[in-house]
This record gives C-alpha cells, sequence and structure tokens, in this order.
C-alpha cells in the first residue's frame, strides 16, 4: 500500500508536516513498496493512536456498565454487516469501544488497573474490543505481598514477587493507586498523606512508591511506576502530589495529573496547584503525567480507590459500588456529572487544560480524560481543540462558572499547541513511554498503524471526530468515519521473570480463595499475546 | 375434607441438588422432589402421617405429592424447587422477571391418588390451554 | 489419571481444589468434593442427551448435521425467537451465544432472572458495597446469612470462605467469629449459627427497613415477628463489630417485596459502612451464572433480559425476561441452552414451550428435551470441555478438560448454528 502525498507529522523521527509517501507491506512501514494507492493530499497523516490509560475492560468496568442502564439507554448502537451491536456512552461495551476509539485514529489502547485475581476478566473483556492492539496495567500498591515485603524491608523477595505477578497477570506496568489507602479501607480506613500509616504493616505510602520505584529500575521495565497519588480530589492535594514526585528520584508516571492537582483549603475555595506542579515537571527529567482532563458531560469515575470512590459517594448522593478484592486491591464505581456552571468542575475544567499548558516539554504528557472518569473518551477532538486554540479555549473560559478565571492561570496563557505537539501527546509520547518501539511513528520497521485526518484549523474539533482513513498493521479498518473491517488486535505483556517462592506458595494457601496454581492468567487467555522480555 | 391453610414456599435441599445429577427423570429425583414439609400439628389435623400422601392446591394448579414432617412454623410448608412445586405458582412475574416462587397460598389435604409421575407433570403442561 | 486444583462448576462456590481421579473416560473418584459436586462428577456420564428431532409426534435419533440444520432454520425464519439459559455454560459459549442472538434479533435472557435478577435490579438503583469472599475469610468477624441456606445450596461456603476458616485477621477461626442466621423457618443453616432470628414470610422490607432505622438511632418497635429487643441487640452488634457481611440468597429475592427487599439491605449495608467496615453479597446459585451476567453486560450492556428486536440491545425485565416472555406466549421459537425451564419454571410459562419450536442444547436429558422439537448434546463444561467460569463474587476462573468426549462444547454448536445461519 502506498499514502501517497499526505501531509506526515511523525516527531518520533523529527518529521514535522513534510509532503511525503508512506510505504507499507506485510503491516509494516517499509522504504518502498507498490499496492493499492491512498491520495492523502490535502490530508494530514499521523501515527495511530495510543492511549496510555483509560478504562475499558475488566471487573470494574463492568460493574459500571451493569449499574447504568439509563446511561446505555441514551447511545444504542446498532449492528452492521461488519460490526457488531451494544451501547456507548460514558461505559460502552467492548465492540463499541474498540469502534469508536478506531474512528478516533486511536490503534492502540492500555487499560489502566487490572486487579491480579480479575487478570482472566480483564483480558477475557481485551479480547472482545475489536482491532486495536492492548495491554494492562497491574495493580500492586496495596498488595499483601508488597506490603509485606516492604515491611520486611526485603528488596529481593519485593522484586521477585513484583516480576512474577507481572508475569501471572499478563499485566505491562506497576500500577499504584492509593498506595496504602485501599488496604486501610478494607477496616473503612484511609490514608491522608505519603507519610501516614498503612494499618498491620507500619509502612507508609512513600515506602510503597519508593519500593516499587526502585524494582521497577531493577527489572528495567518499559514504563515508570504509574501512580494515581494519595488524596486524589482532595482540595489542597497539588502537596501530595509534589511529595510523591519528590521522593521518588527514579521515573515516575503521575496518572490523571488534574485530580491531583487541587489547590485551596476546602471545596468552596479550590483553585488551581497546577503551576507549582508543572514547575516541578520541569525542572525534572524523571517525571512524567498524563492530563485526566474534566469534560462537561455525564461521567462515570471508576478507580481502585475505594476510600476515595466511598468519599465521592458521599458527597453527591449518587449510587455507590465498591469492590474489594483480597489481598490485593479495592475498586469504587460511582456516577457523575460535569457541568460547566458548577463553580467545582469549572475550576477542575481549567486545571487539566493549565497541567497541558505549563509543561513546557510535551514529551512528558499525555492527552486523556482518564475515561471515563473526567469524561468519555469521544470528547477527545475538543479536548484537542482547547489546547490548539486560545480562541476556543476562552470561547468556553466564557460560559464557565466566573470563579474559573479567578482560581487559575489558564485565562492568561497564549501557547497553542501545534499539530506536532498533539501528535506528540497523542501518540508518539505515550509510545516512547511504554517503550513500544513499532508504535507512535511512521519510520521504517513500525507497525503500519496509520491515522489520517482531513484538517481544518477552523474546525479543530470536527477534524480529530472522524478520521478519513485509519490502517492497522497495514489494513484499512476505517474508512471515512466508518469500520470497514474489524480484525483482532494483539495484547502486550511484560515478562520480567520472577518466579513462586515456598513462601509465597504457604501464603496463598492460608490467605487466599484460589489455588495458586489457577491464579495465573493461562495462554489461552491471550491469543495474539506478545512478550516483552525485561530484566 | 379437612384441609389446611398454608404459605407455599420452595427452595432448594441437598436431596434435591444430588439428585438433579441423576437425572430428572429418576425416580431419586421423583423421590426427593415429589415431597412437602410440614409442621407436625398441621399433618395432624389433615389426618396425613409421614410419607403418606397429599394434595396441594393453589389458584394456579394441584399436585399430588408425599409429605414430610419437618421443624417449620404451622401455617408455612415448604416444597423443593422443581416441576411439582412449578406446577402451583403462578407465571406472573408483576413485571419484575421473577415469579412468586416463595409465598403462595395454597390448601393441603389427605388423598389417596397416586403421586404424580414426571410424565404425569410433562402431560399435564402439555395439556394447558 | 489424577487431576489436582480442578473447578468445580455446580454452585456459585466454584471451589477449585476438587482432585478428580479419572480412569479410561469414565470419573472414577473425586476428593474434596461436596455431595453435589461428587454427584455432579460421578454421574457425568449418566442421562447423555442424543441427536434428536420430533417426527410425527416422537423423537427420533438423527445425524448432527440434519439437527443443526434443522436448528438454524427454525432460528432464522423466527420472526421473535428467545434464547435462554447458559448459567452452566462457560463464557466462550455465552459469548457465541450473545452473538447469535444479535443475529436472529432474538430475546436473551439467563437464568438470573428468576434468581437474582431482582438483585441486579436493586444494584442498578443504589449500587452495592460487596467484596471477594477472601476478604470475609480474612477479616469478617459478624456473618450474617439473610434468606438462604448455604448448608443445603453452598454447602462448602462455611468452611471456605464465611464460617470456620483461619484467615489473616481472623486466626481464631469459628470462635473469632459470630453468625447469625435470619429466615422464615430453621433449616440446617440455623444450626450453624450462633444466633437464629425468625421473620414472617414476605415481611423483609419491613424488617430490613426497621434495621435502617434502628441503624440510624431511631427507636423500633416489634416488627415482622421479630421482638423490638432483638432487632436493637442485633444492630448494635452490627455497628460495633470490625468487618461485617450480609450474605442473602432468594428468600430476599422471591418473595414479597422482591427487588426491593434487596434495596432495602443494599441500603442498609451501605448505611453501616458510615459506623464500620461493612459488606453484602449475594448467594449466587448456578456455577456460572456471574458469568453469563459478566458476558451479557460486556456485550450488550445489560446483564439479562436483552432484546436485539431492532438491531441493538434493549433492556427491561418483566418484558424480555423468559418467563414473561413465555407466559405471554409471545416467542415463535426458543433456543434452550445449558439449563431446564421446563423443571423451574411455572407451568403456565413452559407449556409454551411445548406449543412453539423448542431446540434444546444440553449434555444431558431433561424435562425440556422431553418436550423439544430438536436436542442437541453437548460436552460438560467444566469436565468434558474447558473454558471460563465466574465465581459468585466475580473471580473467574479456568475450567479444565478432564474426560475426551465425543460431545461437542456448546461454543462449537452454537459456532455452527450461526455459521448456518449466516449461509
Amino acid at each position: 500500500m502506498i499514502i501517497k502525498n499526505g501531509t506526515v507529522y511523525d516527531p518520533l523521527n523529527g518529521i514535522d508536516g513534510e509532503k511525503k509517501d508512506l510505504f507499507i507491506k506485510d503491516g509494516k512501514i517499509v522504504e518502498e513498496a507498490d499496492g493499492k494507492e491512498i491520495d492523502a493530499s490535502g490530508l494530514i497523516v499521523l501515527p495511530g493512536g495510543v492511549e496510555i490509560h483509560t478504562h475499558i475492560a475488566g471487573s470494574k468496568v463492568n460493574l459500571g456498565r451493569l449499574f447504568r442502564p439509563e446511561d446505555h439507554r441514551k447511545d444504542p448502537v446498532s449492528r452492521t454487516g461488519v460490526t457488531r451491536g451494544g451501547v456507548g456512552y460514558t461505559v460502552p461495551t467492548t465492540f463499541v469501544t474498540g469502534y469508536r476509539y478506531a474512528k478516533l485514529g486511536y490503534t492502540t489502547l492500555m487499560e489502566a488497573a487490572a486487579p491480579p485475581l480479575g487478570a482472566r476478566h480483564t483480558h477475557e473483556e481485551l479480547n472482545d474490543i475489536p482491532i486495536v492492539d492492548k495491554g494492562c496495567y497491574t495493580l500492586m500498591g496495596n498488595n499483601y505481598f508488597v506490603l509485606r515485603y516492604i515491611k520486611e524491608k526485603d528488596f529481593e523477595k519485593l522484586k521477585n514477587f513484583v516480576a512474577w505477578l507481572l508475569k501471572a497477570t499478563r499485566g505491562y506496568v506497576i500500577k499504584i493507586v492509593n498506595p496504602g489507602g485501599v488496604e486501610n479501607w478494607k477496616w473503612g480506613r484511609n490514608v491522608n498523606s505519603i507519610d501516614d500509616r498503612v494499618d498491620n504493616y507500619e509502612i507508609t505510602p512513600r515506602e510503597i512508591l519508593t519500593g516499587l520505584a526502585k524494582v521497577n529500575e531493577e527489572l528495567k521495565l518499559p514504563h515508570p511506576i504509574h501512580v494515581h497519588c494519595n488524596n486524589l480530589a482532595v482540595p489542597g492535594n497539588f502537596e501530595t502530589t509534589a511529595e510523591s514526585i519528590n521522593a521518588v528520584k527514579e521515573r515516575i508516571h503521575i496518572t490523571h495529573i488534574q485530580f491531583n492537582s487541587y489547590a485551596g483549603d476546602s471545596w468552596a475555595k479550590l483553585a488551581s496547584g497546577a503551576a507549582e506542579l508543572a514547575k516541578r515537571i520541569n525542572q525534572r527529567e524523571n517525571v512524567t503525567c498524563d492530563m485526566g482532563q474534566v469534560i462537561f458531560d455525564d461521567a462515570t469515575t471508576m478507580t481502585a480507590d475505594g476510600p476515595m470512590q466511598y468519599g465521592l459517594y458521599k458527597k453527591t448522593g449518587n449510587k455507590w459500588y465498591n469492590s474489594d478484592v483480597e489481598m490485593e486491591e479495592g475498586a469504587g464505581v460511582v456516577p457523575h456529572v460535569y457541568k460547566a456552571k458548577s463553580p467545582v468542575n469549572a475550576v477542575q475544567w481549567t486545571i487539566g487544560l493549565e497541567m497541558a499548558l505549563l509543561v513546557k516539554d510535551p514529551w512528558k504528557l499525555c492527552m486523556t480524560t482518564d475515561h471515563p472518569n473526567g469524561g468519555p473518551f469521544y470528547h477527545y477532538p475538543e479536548v484537542i481543540s482547547w489546547l490548539m486554540s486560545k480562541r476556543a479555549r476562552d470561547q468556553m473560559l466564557q460560559s464557565v462558572h466566573r470563579v474559573a478565571s479567578s482560581r487559575t492561570g489558564l485565562g492568561g496563557i497564549d501557547r497553542e499547541y501545534s499539530l506536532s505537539e498533539i501528535a506528540i501527546i497523542t501518540r508518539a509520547a505515550a509510545a516512547k513511554l511504554l517503550g513500544l518501539k513499532q508504535k507512535g511513528h511512521l519510520g521504517v520497521g513500525a507497525d503500519a498503524d496509520v491515522a489520517i485526518y482531513e484538517f481544518r484549523r477552523d474546525d479543530i474539533k470536527r477534524s480529530f471526530s472522524k478520521a478519513k482513513y485509519v490502517i492497522k498493521d497495514g489494513k484499512i479498518v476505517v474508512k471515512d468515519g466508518e469500520i470497514v473491517e474489524s480484525p483482532q488486535g494483539r495484547t502486550y505483556w511484560v515478562n520480567a521473570g520472577g518466579e513462586v517462592t515456598e513462601e509465597m506458595r504457604e501464603a496463598f494457601s492460608k490467605y487466599y480463595t484460589v489455588a495458586l496454581e489457577n491464579y495465573p492468567v493461562q495462554d489461552e487467555y491471550l491469543p495474539r499475546g506478545e512478550m516483552i522480555s525485561c530484566g | 375434607m379437612n384441609y389446611m391453610k398454608v404459605i407455599l414456599i420452595s427452595g432448594r435441599t441437598t436431596k434435591q441438588g444430588i439428585s438433579l445429577e441423576m437425572g430428572k427423570t429418576s425416580e431419586e429425583y421423583s423421590n426427593n422432589v415429589a415431597v412437602i414439609m410440614m409442621n407436625e400439628n398441621d399433618m395432624k389435623k389433615i389426618g396425613a402421617k409421614e410419607d403418606e400422601h397429599v394434595e396441594v392446591r393453589t389458584k394456579f394448579g394441584s399436585a399430588v405429592v408425599r409429605c414430610k414432617e419437618s421443624r417449620i412454623d404451622r401455617g408455612i410448608a415448604f416444597m423443593p424447587y422443581g416441576p411439582w412445586a412449578n406446577m402451583m405458582i403462578s407465571a406472573d412475574t408483576q413485571g419484575t422477571g421473577m415469579p412468586n416462587y416463595k409465598g403462595v397460598e395454597a390448601k393441603i389435604s389427605a388423598t389417596d391418588k397416586d403421586v404424580l409421575t414426571i410424565a404425569n407433570v410433562i402431560e399435564r403442561i402439555k395439556e394447558i390451554k | 489419571m489424577i487431576y489436582k486444583n480442578i473447578v468445580c462448576t455446580l454452585c456459585g462456590c466454584l471451589c477449585d481444589d476438587i482432585e478428580v481421579v479419572t480412569e479410561g473416560e469414565r470419573v472414577a473418584d473425586v476428593k474434596n468434593a461436596c455431595e453435589f459436586s461428587r454427584s455432579k462428577f460421578l454421574n457425568h456420564a449418566k442421562d447423555r442427551a442424543k441427536h434428536l428431532i420430533k417426527k410425527n409426534g416422537k423423537l427420533v435419533e438423527v445425524p448432527i448435521e440434519e439437527a443443526l440444520g434443522e436448528a438454524a432454520e427454525i432460528l432464522k425464519k423466527a420472526d421473535f425467537p428467545l434464547i435462554y439459559g447458559l448459567s452452566s455454560t462457560e463464557t466462550d459459549a455465552q459469548r457465541m451465544a450473545v452473538e447469535l442472538a444479535e443475529l436472529i434479533g432474538a430475546s436473551i435472557d439467563n437464568t438470573t432472572s428468576v434468581c437474582h435478577g431482582p438483585t441486579i435490579q436493586a444494584v442498578q438503583d443504589c449500587g452495592a458495597a460487596k467484596c471477594t469472599l477472601g476478604e470475609v475469610r480474612n477479616r469478617a468477624d459478624l456473618v450474617i446469612f439473610w434468606g438462604c441456606n448455604p448448608a443445603e445450596a453452598h454447602i462448602r461456603h462455611a468452611t471456605r470462605y464465611s464460617i470456620t476458616p483461619r484467615g489473616l485477621y481472623t486466626e481464631s477461626g469459628r470462635k473469632g467469629r459470630e453468625i447469625v442466621h435470619v429466615d422464615v423457618r430453621e433449616t440446617k443453616t440455623s444450626k450453624m449459627a450462633d444466633i437464629f432470628v425468625k421473620v414472617k414470610p414476605g415481611r423483609d422490607y419491613e424488617l430490613l427497613s426497621a434495621f435502617r432505622a434502628a441503624v440510624k438511632g431511631y427507636d423500633v418497635g416489634d416488627v415482622a415477628g421479630v421482638p423490638s429487643e432483638t432487632i436493637t441487640q442485633l444492630v448494635e452488634k452490627m455497628k460495633s463489630c470490625k468487618f461485617g457481611v450480609i450474605f442473602f440468597g432468594l428468600g430476599l429475592t422471591m418473595t414479597g417485596a422482591k427487588h426491593m427487599n434487596v434495596n432495602a439491605a443494599l441500603r442498609l449495608v451501605r448505611d453501616l459502612n458510615d459506623h464500620t467496615k461493612f459488606t453484602i453479597n449475594p448467594m449466587r446459585g448456578h456455577g456460572n451464572v456471574s458469568g453469563s451476567n459478566d458476558v451479557m453486560t460486556w456485550c450488550t450492556g445489560y446483564p439479562f433480559a436483552v432484546n436485539f428486536s431492532k438491531g441493538y440491545p434493549v433492556y427491561n425485565p418483566g418484558e424480555f425476561s423468559a418467563v414473561d416472555i413465555l407466559a405471554r406466549r409471545e416467542c415463535d421459537a426458543a433456543l434452550i441452552i445449558a439449563s431446564d425451564p421446563v423443571a423451574h419454571f411455572p407451568a403456565q410459562a413452559s407449556e409454551h414451550l411445548v406449543r412453539i419450536p423448542t431446540i434444546v442444547i444440553d449434555p444431558k436429558i431433561n424435562l425440556t428435551s422431553l418436550i423439544a422439537k430438536i436436542v442437541i448434546p453437548s460436552a460438560i463444561a467444566g469436565i468434558e470441555c474447558d473454558g471460563t467460569a465466574y465465581r459468585m463474587d466475580g473471580i473467574p476462573l479456568r475450567l479444565k478438560k478432564v474426560i475426551d468426549s465425543e460431545f461437542l462444547p456448546d461454543r462449537e454448536i452454537l459456532k455452527k448454528i450461526i455459521e448456518r445461519v449466516k449461509a
């Protein structure tokens, strides 16, 4: 296949809006090829999008689907000759998830939180997400073995266990959510700072962060520790985030940082702490983040942060699902809605954008809404328009609650993202941060995952809403915004070694309710598994 | 004729569950499931002894089963889940999808009639207009 | 051959420590299994179904191709077909069933609608504070069984999860736990409990509401046959325990206020979370009914009672639940898979299955197959074919194949029917 005459944006290879032909053969970008020609004149050509953090598959996502029929009824999706039916809106079904991300031009998605005991469920759902390549992040920050080995100060055992757990769950990343807080939630409590006490282990969240960060480096895992900080959505929490950043000298990725960038001592006085955090990120080379942008729309909050979700239910009175997983993690789901006229929501909206605009190096930032916590990913094109056009975001700023203008510096920021920078924060940076060498770029050897858009500067949102073409592994899957083919993608996972020890075996048989032999995810759950070796 | 008014509940029993796996057309299944558990005083009132036949009638149907004594309050009777109990339960779910498996009013009286076999039950089902 | 750590799929406990000893193509012995499980494994070869089609009023044996072809024809031609069952088979078969339903515009329902459907309806209203069974094992010091009878329906629940195990923070096992049983009659479960509370039949909603009021500090009188003092004392225990759990069953879903009973229970536990750690978990019956909910939810958005007539999924218990469709005589063909509605539905609903062409896919001869138009035998999931099943608390486990079988797995049969419908 040849993509002719397109304007190519390939920041990983230094290509910034160059008219260039692309050659595809056997699913890869190559030097020369013949075959079908796609006329990309007047169109922009980007690598397929890489989503670094989204909640699309697994038990808590399905709990969200289960208890929100009212959300689904708004957005039924009919089957076609090529596609399955389902529902959309804030918690889309698996097929619809794959189709809609593909239509936006995304070709690789990372499920942000997989509880190890439920990893089979995560993979079953990932297998039903068509077209895109996938991976999942293994929750570890409240795991019995992790907490125990940190308490016992046994780094080698910690390292071995973490490696083994990644392999057993076919996960990609060490995911940490409210470290120590979710363990405390198992007794109805939480932690309120990174130096607070984790009951029964007498350790602190700080020790969990530093211990796992060190393990991450020694195992040479592709991605940093991926951290949902303590005190999420608590006014004044930017300090907790700053402390978490300060505590770790190895690489650290702060996820949905907007929710952890709050200044002010109460909701009434909520203000932006983005400037302070952006400063730190700008000064350091080891810190990256993703936005967690809020959208004025319905949302469904779902995280592994059990106590935080309980708190949200108490504040809003919305229905609340809680699901504690033995020995490992927790989860909570609460429907939510963000309103432009709500002073709190308006301030939250500005903070995500402020963060993206104040972090100078786009390679340190990825665009997300923490779908569906901040809002459905369908709104990505709108987020892009706010980043690329000061006019668009100022217009929005005028229409939201006026308090937002005085509590953040957003109004005073002139910066506008270029197309190249957008390509970085929606594809290239994520691919690089994840160590996916064949993704996020269009150089020779890359997977032929390509997104082609008709770009109009006066309608940025529309430009990115429906790709003109999306190519996955050299096959056209989207044409004029419609799915034309629905192949199954790969699942990436990391093998960093790790072995079962007698100690682990003993603890399993005493405290778990499943046999150790039945715990790891079997090969059958990865029909197109791609192992990445490390360590 | 002496009859007893009860609230009829149906549910699982170990014997019902085990004999499920032995086949629903088996004698074991019939022995374990075509039964009704009653309070001993209620049994005395209608003149039925352990393992004797009783006819159970509700607004929706009737069945002849064996009666068994049980530690249950007067005025309540329990039958294992299955086709005998289901002869007598309404299919009206009041819009919930769930029939009233537990809590239908029934009348029980002693009888000479034979306990319904599974074949009988199937015939009865086929005859419903 | 000896197989260890095999998963039993009979009830929602999904015990995964079963040891199965096979001799040739039969199961010779089973260890660690409860009576139900033993019966299931040892009797796997009994009462197996054959490929049958009803011709001139009699079921006659036919080649598999003929059965599959005829089944596909019936389903293709039907205007308002019903697919029902799913709970005793594995998740790949459940996915195929959803795919078929979507293809032919069917209603698709699973046994949830006559089991914990009301629970799901309540959860959709207010959510639920639940946990996995290991949390109960490791932390619970107060366990309440409400409207359920695990001693006769979930036989190893007490020893594996809820009453006797010694766990991480429950080293004194049974001694460290207080067990309460609330029900309309004493059962074997009451014997396992420290306290038995008898509630008047059909009055759980009032009793649960009284509990809620007491938690909030109100004085309550005698309610639903339970003395005021009992309510007050029990509520005190619930507020002051370290980790409490309510396990509830069909005593709440099938009686009186049905989903509103469960609603009250869910809200009671939610309120208790203001005072201490408390969770609530449904006692799911069939081995993989949880799986059928999860699969239907991730594929369609809805857990049961779904209809595809419009080409997209629509959810409405009471409208698209199987008992209702059958009772109102709305469907003109039915595919019953991995369940036995003639045994378990009210007779006035089952009788419609006699009137319409009914296709049964099941390993065994069951009552529904006696009245069917077409019978297709399948392999038993967890013994003769592999797959995935979900435990009552949502944890998925891999089923293994320990016996070779001449019968196709459900998923293969459904795949073949789909191919023929598409042709």
